[in-house]
């Protein structure tokens, strides 16, 4: 009975039954290949929790927006999203610098207190007569179903221009990502490089809170790149396998959120993506563990006396 | 002047919300910074991140295998799984191609979403809501709550007090601390646990998240005021103690969430300290560096 039930649901997704489906699996893959991109190049600088940073510092922005605008309009929450959520990048960049600041604690410190100026105003709205039916929690853990067509392409077209950025900085972003110093001293603006991929880490994390959510975002911005750092050692293929994983696992995830209900699409497609870190951890050819242990094993055997014979 | 007084004294006379959310943020808060300092000493603030996202999971998973929310179960919950998700942090970081934070990121996102799942799907009826997980409800403490917060709080600083030199050695330097037999890792993992605890004690009260704040900004405020531990853990209690009092009289004034306001009260002080600290604060370096760069002008011109 139960089994019907969940089949029926699995047709109804696949035959695209429903137009919102479509939308909501297009844009939870968007969220996957745009993560997976920026994604990369922070964690391979040891910028991972920076991402988490920025997600959660989009939230006064939203409900700030719906403070100012006094109407829940895509565009406009959206747009405030970038600018606090730009901001609270920024806001580590500085706090980061000199004596007396870890950049560790200033990360924690822009997180939460951004954070609190969020919930500050998501309590204050809800005390307002408009404020019950804004439905700005789905913000927290992500609605992918809610996205309308107009946003769906709207998202599209900024991811796609965000993509050939990065594209057109291909070489020096690689350059500085390995050997900083060395990028610098090829008179590459590294300064302006930074400045480059933290706007583009606050574009890739609007695009992505109405199907993740600000509080998972930061996720699907460090698994699948630690992921592609299993299966491959060039920078390219890190890039590719974290974007096609990426985007599985958006796929997957707005899969499984069809099917149960109560699941939001924000964790569900976390879990995904860390399903494919576990099998990569595991079997990956660039140290995963098992590999490394068969491989050692191997070795040992053609080493050993008794191997020879 | 008289106005003023009545309005700070007329919240008390509400009924006993007011001393009973007082009490308990007042608790929650000075552990919380006690303890951060050391975590950021020790370069661990992001794990207060961690363990505070995972504490909604352990709790969850508590109640899968109990089926009862009492306090106790609640704390067991939440330090298993918080070990076991440290454990699996110190694992993964092990690896040559994962950094610590990517190992962070990794580890609570999951545990994370999988809280959430749980909580929204199998869970349904427990009374944990993702409501009261992200503003706290510190205007309507629950006996629960509170119990789990007097209890553990005084404990938590009892262990601080008798473990002080432990803690503080190895906070400073791990290599000389375990050289005098000081058992290093023992120390890591209890400080972690009394993390997990406070954070979980913490949890009803004032929100998953807005404990993370509690854990990391009073620490990171001392730290631009003082250049002794002792000293910095006392403007660490100091910072806490008047973001608690500003943020609950600023909470009531506009109506909203008093965890939130908190946390913003909290803000702009580390704000004010980074600006105007007296020694290490923005404004004096920059005045100290051009007052240098006169000196050196002058004697040549």
């Amino acid at each position: 009975m139960l089994a019907n039930l969940y089949i029926e649901r699995a047709r109804e997704f696949f035959y695209f039954q429903y137009d919102f489906v479509a939308y909501a699996l297009g844009a939870s893959v968007l969220v996957g290949i745009v993560c997976g991109l920026v994604g990369t190049f922070l964690v391979l600088r040891g910028f991972s929790l920076i991402g988490d940073a920025t997600g959660h510092a989009t939230l006064p922005g939203v409900a700030g927006a719906f403070v100012i605008t006094g109407v829940q309009h895509p565009v406009a929450l959206l747009a405030g999203a970038l600018v606090s959520g730009g901001l609270g990048a920024l806001t580590v960049g500085v706090f980061s610098r000199g004596p007396r600041v870890r950049p560790d604690a200033a990360i924690g410190i822009v997180l939460s207190v951004f954070f609190g100026v969020g919930i500050v105003l998501l309590a204050y709205i809800q005390g307002l007569e408009t404020g019950r039916q804004a439905g700005l929690e789905q913000f927290l853990f992500g609605n992918a179903a809610a996205i309308t067509p107009g946003q769906f392409w709207g998202l599209v077209v900024v991811g796609a221009i965000l993509c050939a950025a990065i594209a057109v900085f291909y070489r020096p972003l690689a350059l500085m990502t390995f050997d900083e110093a060395y990028a610098k001293a090829m008179g590459i603006n590294t300064m302006a490089l930074e400045i480059g991929l933290l706007a583009a880490l606050s574009v890739a994390v609007v695009i992505s809170i109405q199907a993740v959510g600000v509080i998972l975002v930061a996720a699907m911005l460090i698994i699948p790149p630690s992921t592609g750092r299993f299966l491959s050692g060039r920078l390219s293929m890190v890039i590719l396998w974290s974007m096609v994983l990426g985007g599985l696992s958006g796929a997957l995830g707005a899969f499984i959120s069809y099917l149960f209900a109560g699941v939001a699409t924000g964790p569900a497609m976390v879990l995904a993506a860390t399903g494919f870190f576990v099998v990569a951890l595991l079997f990956g050819p660039q140290g995963g563990v098992v590999t490394q242990s068969i491989r050692r094993r191997r070795r040992q055997a053609s080493v050993a006396p008794g191997g020879a014979s | 002047m008289m106005a003023l007084i009545e309005w700070l004294v007329a919240p008390w006379q509400w009924g006993d919300w007011m001393w009973r959310g007082m009490l308990t943020v007042h608790l929650v808060a000075i552990g919380c910074a006690v303890l951060g300092v050391f975590l950021y000493l020790r370069r661990m603030s992001l794990l207060a991140d961690a363990l505070a996202h995972v504490a909604l999971p352990g709790i969850v998973a508590a109640f899968l295998v109990s089926g009862s929310l009492d306090a106790p179960i609640m704390l067991a919950g939440a330090i298993v799984v918080g070990l076991v998700s440290a454990i699996s942090i110190e694992t993964l970081a092990s690896r040559p191609n994962i950094r610590s934070d990517a190992a962070i990121g990794i580890v609570f996102t999951s545990f994370f979403a999988v809280g959430v799942i749980l909580l929204s799907t199998v869970v349904r009826d427990a009374h944990i809501d993702t409501h009261c997980l992200l503003f706290g409800d510190l205007l309507g403490v629950s006996d629960r709550a509170m119990f789990l917060v007097v209890t553990v709080v005084p404990a938590v600083l009892m262990l601080v007090v008798v473990f002080y030199r432990w803690l503080a050695v190895s906070s400073f330097d791990l290599r000389f601390a375990s050289a005098i037999g000081i058992p290093v890792v023992a120390v890591n993992y209890g400080l972690m646990t009394a993390v997990t605890v406070t954070a979980v004690a913490g949890f009803e009260a004032v929100g998953a998240i807005l404990v993370i704040a509690l854990i990391i900004v009073p620490g990171a405020t001392a730290h631009l005021l003082a250049d002794r531990l002792i000293t910095m853990i006392a403007w660490s209690v100091a910072h806490a103690i008047v973001s608690s009092w500003v943020g609950m009289y600023v909470a009531i004034a506009v109506n909203t969430s008093a965890a939130g306001a908190i946390v913003v009260v909290g803000g702009a002080l580390y704000l004010a300290a980074f600006l105007f600290a007296p020694r290490h604060g923005r404004i004096v370096m920059l005045l100290r560096r051009r007052a240098r760069r006169r000196h050196d002008i002058t004697p040549t011109s």
